[in-house]
């Protein structure tokens, strides 16, 4: 028996496509920005908490780059996707407000959600692979974002990109406005970093 | 580089640990939401800095700010050029003024106004009538023209001016 397949009604914000709701939003639809704002914010907020470790900044930060999109959008031209061009703006928003903090890291960490502990390569990285053994997931996690802020924002935002985001090298590359030539070399050097501050935790299997 | 490799993948494992940071629950049911109503109070304008705004609405003026910053001399140049523009303007309002200022002065009849008739006469318009005998003549001297007229009965028009024709049929 197949699932029901569920009603999309493109007349609604929900079933319209994303062309079509950026030009409803640019016609100041709020509603139809709403849904924008709903389709990407997931996305848009992990960006910007993994390269500043701390919630309440991401929540100020990625606020206010879906507003500064707002108010830009008749400017946005089409020329890329309004994701890569929503993303673009959240990245430099990112990274002006890192210099303006320049080396204040306050960590404001999320939890870790329930799943982390199933996670068979996390479970054997603090069980088996470290040398010490009684090290927690949570320590772990404050030991990981240390060693990720100790990066250059351009690496740590390609680290993050690419690693933790799972974002292709291209898409990197449109959103960070460089080549891809660029993002290979940072993502080498800013992993050949992390090696060397994680080398405790990531060791050689 | 095999070596860096599995390094590299030992590391990947180790930030995926990264993907499991998640914000309290309930926190994306009220992010669009507070982002719509940040738009409706009007905060994207007040947030935007004016570089910002400037950027959007002129940018060929931002680089003009971008062009100076950079080149100081330019500013000199600049400021200069405004002082010399503003003075220029000056004088020559100043002259202009002072040439209709001599118009005025030279068009201005010279006989008091008490007799209109006597007043009437002294101008060239009334000269040229006394003088010609046939033809006719024409006079584009509009100032002369707005004189104090007698009315019927030699009484002064008071405040009508009026303006004669300036052709007048004489003679034959």
């Amino acid at each position: 028996m197949s699932e029901p397949v569920p009603i999309v009604d493109s007349n609604t914000p929900g079933g319209m496509l994303e062309g079509d709701l950026v030009k409803h939003a640019r016609r100041g639809d709020l509603e139809a920005y709403d849904e924008l704002v709903k389709r990407y914010q997931q996305r848009i907020y992990a960006t910007v908490y993994h390269m500043t470790s701390n919630h309440e900044d991401a929540n100020d930060i990625a606020q206010d780059a879906f507003i500064k999109a707002y108010s830009a959008l008749k400017s946005f031209k089409g020329g890329s996707t309004f994701y890569t061009w929503l993303y673009r703006i959240a990245v430099n928003k990112t990274i002006n407000f890192l210099k303006q903090r320049k080396n204040k890291h306050h960590f404001s960490l999320n939890d870790l959600d329930f799943n982390t502990e199933n996670n068979p390569d996390l479970v054997a990285l603090i069980s088996d692979k470290t040398p010490v053994r009684e090290v927690g997931l949570t320590e772990l996690q404050k030991k990981l974002n240390e060693a990720l802020m100790k990066l250059s924002e351009p690496h740590r935002m390609v680290v993050v990109l690419h690693d933790v985001q799972g974002q292709s090298h291209e898409e990197i590359a449109e959103i960070m406005n460089c080549n891809i030539g660029t993002v290979r070399s940072r993502l080498f050097y800013a992993r050949q970093q992390l090696q060397g501050y994680l080398s405790e935790y990531a060791k050689l299997a | 580089m095999n070596q860096n490799e599995q390094n590299f993948d030992a590391l990947k494992k180790l930030l995926q640990l990264k993907q499991h940071e998640v914000p309290p629950p309930g926190y994306f049911n009220h992010f669009s939401g507070q982002v719509v109503s940040r738009i409706r109070a009007g905060e994207a304008s007040y947030s935007q800095s004016m570089t910002e705004k400037l950027q959007a609405e002129a940018p060929w003026l931002v680089s003009i700010f971008r062009i100076f910053e950079t080149r100081p001399g330019l500013i000199g140049t600049f400021a200069t050029s405004l002082c010399l523009l503003l003075v220029g303007v000056v004088v020559f309002a100043e002259r202009s003024e002072h040439a209709s200022k001599n118009l005025i002065a030279i068009s201005e009849p010279t006989a008091p106004t008490g007799n209109a008739v006597a007043s009437l006469s002294a101008t060239p318009l009334v000269a040229a009538i006394d003088n010609s005998n046939s033809g006719i003549v024409a006079s584009t001297n509009p100032v002369t023209s707005l004189q104090p007229t007698a009315t019927l009965f030699g009484q002064s028009g008071g405040s009508t001016l009026f303006q004669p024709a300036g052709f007048m049929a004489t003679g034959h």
